[in-house]
């Protein structure tokens, strides 16, 4: 299947691969997107939720009288009543984490600053906010625990009794053979430990949903801004006892999402039963310090007792690592994470012998959910760290170390000890166009005359290289839980050619600022030989309309692999209906058929051509005039799901392709740091992206911006902060999380290069995570900044204060690395 | 409404305002409202009434004083600070210090009157008003004014000078001499986010040496707080490199540095030390060279 499969020509100029204007933007420039808060139902009530002002304690009495005898308050819902209609939302996790408890709404214990407790439903959203305040609950406090590591001691307080202990979910993962390069290597560069912080993301948007418990049809209607509606169906049906038939899920525009909005299922399905009981819609609009408190965040992961075997030429080994990972109050979500990170086991580099001991820990924090790059940047961050502090311990070059132990580019495609394969790529010639465009020998030169004069500033020149693996093979749930029924990926599109001649797609995607609408008008546009302005792809997902399969929605980088993937598949079959039924009326053969400008004609014959309104004519309202063979045959209601072509992974061995491709990000940052105060100005910044062919540059281009500011922010100023007393967010408002904005941001300069991928249906590569590349890129440069011999960087949030006491570390302080020769 | 319930009164005068205060106790002003609608939001602070002087014209008001000063009503904006031809021309630093305060919607809403009331310690304008020696105008009853010395209107962390039924009027500086410098300099988050240390700096050269000095530290007490032990090193020296270093090493006073999400207690001390300097070598930089 390829869009320039030779027996499928069309006159139409191809616009892949060209930056076409976003047919999104009219509406949402101009207000006239329709988000979830825009929709309206009759008889709607506004719900408002009571949340936990404690990080841990035992829920008492609550008395919901004085709320309920308000008013317009139309009705009220409690934990206790959900536990009486509900089953405990189902695991991913296999024991211990199995056993652990998840509602709607928080049963017995809060455990988490901003835990739901009580929802109340009113006849304005400021009448349900004040009927929330008069709702009593009684808590009996205990103690919390929020730091990752303490919660594994015999004394923490047990968030989940039915687990016993605060570990969700554990295994070791290894390749190769560790303990025999360990001892085999020249040297052995251990590391005591990396912390990466607990940061988010920022949709402008924040959850949203409105949703009705219909009596009549039994059917319940969910117009939210959930990203994969289907993951919560799944969710949501076995715990209320609905079947998934009757769970219609809607969106259309999604004010950003990031991952952050697939764990919106819980308060969904709070939503839906609260609707049930008053007999009304139900509108919930979180507001943004609820969003920023107990929405989800991203995960927090430490790193401990590294150990990475270096030979004398520079050629690193492997590495072996206990990590950390943490996932809050409940898993949600995880322990995906538990495997996610292996589709990019051994980073950018030619690791041959790994092993990771990964725990994942329990805390009285927010839920964890798949923030953009998720469980690969925590993991390609360390990798980074681990390679940066070789170079500077062992005195390599950081460029050449690092391009020795990269994949070459006629090594590719590379397959990773566990099997997993890096579809294309260059990253030395990456690596090259990046220092280019950021001048890094005119820097190094400026670097060492500062140096030379004082003056009290220093700069420091990091690189960052990361990875976005992109189109899970879902079979890799079966590593962390052999029991999950779940493989492969898929999408699901439609093209149908309408009763007018009009081309008209669904896509089973919940698009949130990608551009689906517009990339896949491209896509189905060169293969119709139809202009993408003349095709109308629905706006948003709907399971009432729309193709949809168990893997829809917009996540995980995959939309150019999968989405466009069903689109090309259901334009390619539309396209052979429509030339057989001009072949019939033309007389000619389907082969000699070419569509082109909206009219299917006989190649090299202008005079025996029909228009595509001809074509619907015969199929829908002139059919008796078609052959019965040919009118049997053709539907014009085309219907394509994508499969990548993956195979179950190795259970045991833990190894199979995890992801079907990898788009790479090398980053060049050159930072400037006062000496005095620890303040860092990025002086210059590049981004350099390959994610195979782009098929639309200016989408791509929005994206790599997005993500670049995102870790940017994240590695100087986004941080959740929480009291290791009380558990409370020190950093729950934008006050004090302080999220990125343009001014913050330097100028990027980007580049690219394209690689495009064999193993995708078009040659694109999933992308847009971004692989969480400043945080490593930024790191590097506060190590070169730093300078052989002195303080290692080993935390991925460095605001000013780190970083002025990192530029004190006492040069008789013990150091976290130590490197042992032989 | 995110707010609790309640009254809201739009008095035509500065009088008639100052009687609502006095007849509501539990009223508070709105001005900009940069501050309290936050506050009322989050259901932070009981307040059973807002009396919004934001539309009186008599608080809005940029006068040149005859001495060459300034006074600024309280309830001037931002924005109108930073692009008023004559506090740009008279007290440039005034106008400096609101053209980078916070961002583009706060500058067009927020107040030079609401930011001293409020008297957040990380709040911009308290550390330089006292270091520029400012004179609080306040009105009472009727027509009733009193004036505080800016040095005594900022009592503690979100409290000021102001009595029950009092508001700010205006804030009247004195004009800088051409011997006279004035430095201010922050520690920010990010641009346009908190502050963790800030310095506010006035001083006069006489000759070679430095006559008099106010050194002010925003950000690490209840109030801002005057340097007496830095400033007295300074007098009599010529602000030279080391001259200066030597002097912001001198003792802290009236300070309680607490830490917070983003910064230690220790690291803002140190930051406010670096920065006092900075503003001292901003001051001294606009003096005029010595003959």
């Amino acid at each position: 299947m390829s869009v320039q499969d030779a027996a499928a020509p069309t006159k139409a100029a191809s616009t892949i691969g060209t930056p076409v204007r976003r047919v999104e933007d009219k509406r949402l420039l101009q207000g006239q997107g329709t988000f979830s808060d825009d929709v309206w139902m009759k008889r709607m009530g506004y719900v408002h939720f009571v949340r936990s002002p404690h990080a841990h304690a035992r829920i008492g009495d609550i008395d919901v009288a004085r709320a309920e005898a308000m008013e317009g308050v139309y009705a009220t819902l409690t934990g206790a009543e959900v536990e009486a209609m509900t089953e405990p939302f189902m695991q991913i996790a296999p024991e211990p984490g199995s056993r652990m408890e998840d509602y709607a709404l928080a049963v017995g214990k809060v455990r988490f600053v901003g835990e739901p407790v009580v929802a109340v439903l009113a006849e304005t959203r400021a009448l349900a906010r004040d009927a929330a305040e008069a709702v009593e609950v009684e808590y009996e406090l205990l103690e919390a625990v929020v730091d990752s590591l303490a919660t594994l001691s015999p004394t923490a307080p047990v968030l989940h009794e039915t687990i016993g202990k605060n570990i969700g979910y554990q295994d070791t993962y290894a390749w190769g053979d560790i303990d025999w390069a360990l001892e085999h290597a020249d040297h052995v560069v251990s590391i005591d430990k990396l912390h990466f912080h607990r940061f988010s993301s920022t949709p402008l948007e924040c959850n949203a949903a409105v949703v009705n418990w219909d009596r009549g049809t039994d059917v319940i209607e969910v117009r939210s801004n959930n990203q994969m509606p289907q993951f919560a169906a799944m969710f949501i049906s076995p715990a209320i006892g609905m079947p998934t038939s009757k769970l219609h899920f809607v969106s259309q525009d999604i004010g950003g999402a990031f991952g952050l909005k697939i764990t919106s299922y819980p308060t969904i399905a709070a939503c839906m039963l609260l609707s049930r009981k008053a007999g009304r819609p139900v509108k919930w609009t979180e507001y943004r310090s609820e969003a920023v408190t107990a929405s989800a965040h991203g995960n927090e992961r430490t790193f401990t007792d590294i150990k990475v075997p270096v030979m004398a030429d520079g050629t690193i080994l492997g590495f072996d690592v206990k990590a950390y990972d943490d996932a809050g109050a409940f898993m949600r979500y995880e322990p995906l994470g538990g495997v996610i990170w292996s589709q990019v086991a051994p980073g950018c580099y030619r690791l041959k012998h790994l092993r990771v001991e990964y725990t994942q820990v329990l805390t009285n924090k927010c839920p964890c959910g798949p923030n953009r790059g998720y469980s690969r940047l925590q993991h390609l961050w360390m990798i980074e760290r681990i390679v940066d502090i070789v170079a500077h311990e062992l005195g390599f070059d950081p460029v050449e170390l690092r391009k020795k132990n990269y994949p070459q580019a006629d090594e590719y495609p590379y397959e990773t000890p566990n099997g997993c394969f890096y579809d294309s790529g260059d990253l030395p010639r990456m690596l090259d166009l990046g220092l280019e465009l950021a001048d890094y020998d005119g820097w190094r030169t400026r670097q060492a005359e500062l140096k030379e004069s004082g003056g009290g500033k220093r700069i420091g020149i990091g690189i960052g290289s990361t990875l976005d693996s992109g189109t899970n093979n879902f079979g890799q749930a079966r590593l962390v839980n052999e029991h999950l029924p779940f493989s492969g990926n898929g999408e699901a599109a439609h093209v149908k050619l309408d009763l007018y001649g009009e081309i008209a797609v669904n896509l089973g995607s919940s698009p949130q600022g990608q551009g689906h609408e517009t990339t896949a008008a491209q896509t189905v546009g060169e293969i119709l030989g139809v202009a993408p302005t003349d095709i109308h792809v629905k706006a948003g997902y709907d399971t009432a309309s729309h193709a949809y399969v168990g893997f829809s929605g917009t996540y995980a980088s995959q939309f150019a692999v999968t989405g466009l993937g069903a689109a090309i598949g259901a334009a390619e079959k539309l396209r052979d209906e429509i030339r057989l039924v001009a072949a019939t009326a033309l007389g000619a053969t389907p082969d000699e058929i070419e569509l082109a400008d909206g009219v299917a004609g006989v190649r090299g014959d202008e005079e025996r051509a029909i228009p595509f309104i001809g074509i619907a004519n015969l199929v829908y309202t002139n059919v008796a005039a078609l052959p019965p063979e040919v009118a049997d045959a053709v539907s014009l209601n085309c219907r394509y799901v994508y499969r990548p072509p993956f195979e179950i992974p190795d259970i045991e061995t833990k190894t199979g392709e995890l992801t079907l491709t990898y788009a790479a990000q090398i980053h060049v940052a050159v930072v400037e740091i006062d000496e005095e105060t620890g303040h860092t100005e990025i002086l210059k910044y590049v981004a350099i992206d390959e994610c195979g062919r782009r098929i639309n540059p200016q989408i791509v281009e929005g994206q790599v911006h997005g993500a670049a500011a995102h870790g940017i922010g994240a590695a100087l100023h986004e941080s959740f902060v929480y009291d290791e007393e009380s558990g409370q967010l020190l950093s729950g408002n934008f006050y004090d999380y302080h999220a990125a904005t343009a001014v913050d941001v330097p100028l990027l300069l980007t580049g690219e290069i394209e690689c495009p991928s064999p193993r995708s249906p078009n040659g694109a590569k999933g992308m847009g995570e971004g692989g969480g590349a400043p945080l490593s890129t930024l790191c590097a440069a506060f190590q070169d900044a730093l300078g052989a011999g002195g303080a290692v960087v080993t935390d991925t949030h460095n605001p000013s204060e780190r970083v002025w006491r990192l530029l004190r570390e006492r040069s008789d302080a013990p150091r976290p690395v130590e490197v042992v020769s032989r | 409404m995110l707010a609790r319930p309640l009254k809201y009164a739009r008095p035509a005068s500065v009088a008639e305002a100052t009687a609502l205060l006095r007849s509501h106790p539990g009223a508070r002003p709105l001005a900009g409202g940069q501050s309290i609608v936050n506050v009322l939001k989050l259901r932070a602070a009981e307040v059973d009434a807002l009396i919004d002087i934001s539309r009186l014209e008599e608080l809005r008001t940029i006068a040149a004083t005859p001495d060459g000063g300034l006074e600024l009503g309280a309830g001037v904006r931002y924005v109108e600070l930073a692009s008023a031809p004559l506090v740009r021309e008279r007290l440039p630093i005034v106008a400096d210090v609101a053209d980078g305060l916070v961002d583009v919607q706060v500058r067009n809403r927020g107040t030079l009157g609401g930011n001293i009331c409020l008297n957040d310690p990380t709040s911009n304008f308290p550390p330089l008003l006292v270091a520029l020696g400012a004179t609080i105008r306040i009105a009472g009853a009727g027509a009733e004014r009193r004036s505080v010395p800016a040095g005594d209107f900022f009592v503690g962390p979100y409290r000021c000078a102001l009595e029950p039924g009092e508001l700010v009027h205006s804030v009247v500086l004195a004009p800088l001499g051409g011997d006279e410098g004035v430095g201010y300099q922050t520690l920010q988050l990010a641009r346009d986010s908190w502050a963790l240390a800030r310095a506010a700096v006035w001083l006069r050269r006489d000759g070679d040496a430095i006559a008099d000095a106010r050194v002010v530290l925003g950000c690490l007490g209840p109030r801002p707080a005057r340097q007496g032990a830095i400033e007295a090193a300074l007098l009599g020296g010529g602000g030279g490199e080391a001259s200066v270093s030597a002097a912001v090493a001198a003792p802290l006073e009236g300070i309680d540095a607490v830490g917070d999400s983003h910064a230690s207690p220790e690291y803002r001390v140190e930051m406010a030390r670096v920065y006092a300097k900075r503003a001292i070598h901003q001051a001294l930089a606009q003096t005029e060279a010595p003959a």
